[in-house]
């Protein structure tokens, strides 16, 4: 069996609580799959492996072999009194240490990646991510950081990352599936984040047609002036599906914020509106040209079909061929 | 004598930063400080921001509860605007926080409180099922919780961090088909409590209104095999009734507010009588905390946080909120005592506010609301809106109460010119794990451990039940 020590730096827990939903495969399968021994980690830790600080001593010494090193949260490579986890020593020293004798290391989460939330604003603590400090290389263990299997932290960001992201990743290092040619500029696997939250969105029809929703609880698309950053987000939220595989951010009715990536969440501010100049939304769709974006976008809100126009703003379908009477005619077809 | 002073950290299958420093005479507690330990700055971080950030932000406060933050702001929103939601977000609102609540009671129970009873100096073959990652009802619970997760993806598309909530009610609307489904999972759920948790069906549970009801309970069917009666056996068997009270005064700002404004479990405050509850009355304490000492005691919407880590007579990152200038205790205790629930009244009457009481109220809250989510789900009209448009909040004063998983939780809210001027948070385990205050009164746990025999203090096995029996999360504590 390998060792995959878990470490929750500084964080909200967050990844953990998103690793228990796996689902198709649960959890104790999804861990059978990686044939590892989960160890460090708050909850799966059991006294047959040792006291946890025991453990993360035996780590950093190379007394214990790591695996796979995986870090849920920001860290604080200043902080005067680290964390009551291994007080001996601050734990981003802790993590600095082992990060050198794992075979690799895996940022779980925004915040470990790039430092996220907790390194949000001013960020007095100088909160950081494992490689990159928002979308700078360098963080807590340098921009030339390779670990013993010769690849970069491997980023799974994600606020929190989906379960499937987690598990699929700490599986691809294993089997040796993955190396930095699987990467992308911001060390994220391709597989799941080759794509845009955008894809698969069930409002794509009227993303189409600009017709969009005016507020929350509408059917419309929510680029044009709720926020949405679908198009920005380097993610399969949509097509892979949330929460035994109901849900996404966009299903949920609320703006995705890009949350996966470097810099969120400042860089998507505000996050519920959507900024423009001159009507046009500052932040276009990633690789579609402006001028063609802003050609097509009055053309198809000419071509927009009523059926669209009028479901975007409405919170409940309205439907086609019979708008006269919709508005008190029979709903029982709902079902 | 001898007097022995000892800090214990980690704490196994705990998360987030607490540090427990006990004094130990002839085996016993004595006295003890709890330390959270980590900083991470939430409230500075708003400073400044538009005030719907809030809503963003705080639901990182905490992984587990994060739904519940975000609702806290935008009730705080509401509250500065003067507006309400409509029904439908109310419903689905509390299905939403429910489903949040039932989830933190069960992993807390079944990845954190009963794996213990399989370890030294329990090591009880009874409690294999407890095993992580390999007992029977360990690995069901995890298995169970899809279908709880699929009834939460129907209505708040993702989680943690949905951000469904918002001050003008709720962004997803519900159908009658998605209503229906998510029956069904609840059904699924509820086969798994029946089955497993309880060994009957919830109504039989729920009649039970005494402890010589629930004995007989215990001793009939096929109930003693449950999870809770198991947990049940081991607590009675292993003192967890005798260990954890304190002199208990018990808060709650009311779980979750119906369609009509009226709350499932009653606002209180409970020292002996129960009497009315009001957040005026809070205010937050720094003496012992590494914050800045000029502002002294102050009411949250006026707080400060100013850390001072080089205060070496402070001993924590939480701050110490004292009601009328006491401790209190919170969470699903609380609220079941304020709300005269007979079967907790009368267990607590008997065993006192202990470990086992806190663990039982635990699981009855969360049947409690298994069966309220249905009807809730039952109660949503598909063809009224849930959402209205709520104004811009420009300035003024706002206060989002809400009832988080693990107790009362308070978001306080100054916006002058559009932006957050100030922000301040209170959460359940900020009153249970607080640190002394200004007049050095021990916060309710500090209080509770006193007593407490660690007869091992490799093993201080008694002493983790009664800190997990007020499902302590750190990473709320010191936001």
């Amino acid at each position: 069996m390998a060792n995959l020590l878990w470490i929750q730096a500084v964080c909200c827990g967050g990844e953990t609580a998103s690793l228990l939903n796996s689902d198709h495969p649960h959890l104790p399968a999804a861990l059978r799959t990686l044939g590892a021994t989960l160890l460090g980690h708050g909850y799966f830790h059991d006294q047959d492996t040792g006291r946890a600080e025991q453990v993360i001593e035996e780590c950093a010494s190379g007394k214990r072999h790591v695996d796979l090193l995986a870090v849920e949260g920001a860290v604080h490579p200043q902080a005067p009194d680290g964390s009551a986890w291994a007080s001996a020593k601050p734990l981003a020293e802790w993590i600095r240490a082992i990060a050198q004798v794992a075979d690799c290391t895996v940022a779980i989460g925004t915040c470990a990646s790039f430092g996220g939330v907790m390194a949000c604003g001013r960020n007095p603590l100088r909160a950081t991510g494992l490689q990159f400090h928002r979308d700078q290389k360098g963080g807590l263990l340098g921009a030339s950081f390779r670990s013993k299997m010769g690849v970069p932290v491997v980023n799974v960001p994600g606020c929190p990352a989906h379960p499937d992201w987690i598990i699929g990743t700490l599986w691809a290092l294993r089997a040796n599936r993955l190396d930095e040619a699987d990467l992308d500029r911001f060390n994220r696997p391709r597989v799941f984040y080759g794509k845009l939250a955008h894809h698969a969105c069930p409002r794509n029809e009227y993303y189409e047609f600009k017709a969009s929703a005016a507020a929350y609880s509408q059917q419309g698309c929510l680029f044009e002036n709720l926020g949405c950053k679908g198009t920005l987000c380097e993610s399969d939220c949509n097509e892979r599906l949330w929460l035994a595989r109901t849900g996404s951010c966009t299903r949920g009715g609320f703006p995705c914020l890009s949350c996966t990536s470097p810099l969120f969440p400042d860089g998507f501010t505000p996050f519920f509106k959507t900024a423009k100049i001159g009507g046009i939304p500052t932040s276009l769709p990633l690789d579609v040209p402006k001028a063609w974006y802003v050609g097509i976008s009055g053309l198809s809100k000419l071509a927009c079909p009523e059926r669209l126009r009028r479901n975007a703003v409405s919170f409940k379908p309205v439907w086609a061929g019979n708008q006269e009477s919709n508005e008190d005619g029979p709903q029982n077809d709902r079902l | 004598m001898v007097r022995k002073t000892i800090a214990f950290s980690p704490f196994t299958r705990l998360e987030g930063d607490l540090q427990i420093r006990v004094d130990i005479e002839n085996g016993q507690i004595v006295s003890s400080r709890a330390s959270g330990t980590l900083y991470r700055g939430f409230e500075t971080m708003l400073r400044g921001r538009d005030p719907l950030d809030a809503i963003v932000i705080t639901c990182r406060v905490c992984g587990q509860c994060g739904l519940t933050h975000s609702a806290a702001a935008a009730e705080a929103i509401r509250s500065l605007l003067g507006v309400r939601m409509p029904r439908n977000a109310r419903l689905a609102g509390n299905v939403m926080l429910a489903i949040e609540a039932i989830l933190s009671h069960f992993t807390h129970f079944y990845l954190s409180f009963a794996p213990d009873f399989t370890e030294p100096p329990y090591c009880e073959r009874q409690a294999q099922i407890f095993l992580p990652l390999a007992g029977s009802s360990f690995l069901r619970a995890l298995r169970e919780r899809e279908a709880l997760l699929g009834v939460l993806g129907l209505i708040a598309g993702k989680w943690p961090n949905s951000l469904a909530i918002q001050p003008g009610g709720t962004t997803r609307p519900v159908t009658a088909s998605e209503i229906r489904r998510a029956h069904g999972l609840l059904s699924e759920y509820l086969r798994f409590v029946e089955e497993q948790v309880l060994g009957c069906e919830l109504e039989e549970w729920l009649q039970l209104r005494s402890v010589p009801e629930l004995e007989r309970w215990l001793g009939s069917g096929s109930h003693a095999a449950g999870d809770l009666g198991t947990f049940a056996a081991l607590s009675l068997r292993h003192g967890l009734t005798g260990i954890g009270s304190w002199p208990a005064r018990f808060l709650s700002s009311g779980g979750w507010s119906g369609p009509d404004g009226e709350t499932l479990l009653p606002p209180g405050f409970h020292d002996g009588l129960t009497r009315e509850f009001d957040s005026a009355r809070i205010t937050e304490h720094v003496k012992h905390s590494w914050y800045d000492l000029r502002g002294g005691a102050l009411p949250p919407a006026s707080g400060e946080t100013e850390p001072a880590p080089e205060r070496d007579d402070a001993y924590s990152w939480a701050k110490a909120p004292r009601y009328e200038g006491q401790p209190a205790e919170t969470g699903p205790l609380a609220r079941l005592i304020i709300a005269q629930d007979p079967l907790i009244a009368d267990l607590a009457k008997k065993y006192g506010p202990s470990a086992f009481v806190r663990e039982i109220a635990r699981l009855h809250e969360s049947i409690r609301l298994l069966k309220q989510v249905g009807a809730w789900l039952g109660e949503v009209d598909p063809e009224e809106p849930f959402y209205q448009e709520a104004p811009q909040a420009l300035s003024g004063t706002g206060v989002g109460l809400v009832e988080a998983p693990r107790g009362t939780l308070g978001h306080w809210l100054r916006v002058e010119e559009g932006k957050i001027q100030n922000y301040q948070i209170i959460t359940p385990t900020g009153w249970n794990l607080s640190p002394r205050d200004s007049v050095d009164e021990p916060g309710p746990l500090e209080t509770a451990l006193v007593g407490v025999p660690v007869p091992d203090p490799d093993r201080p096995a008694a002493m983790a039940y009664v800190v997990k029996s007020f499902d302590p999360c750190l990473y709320c504590t010191v936001h």
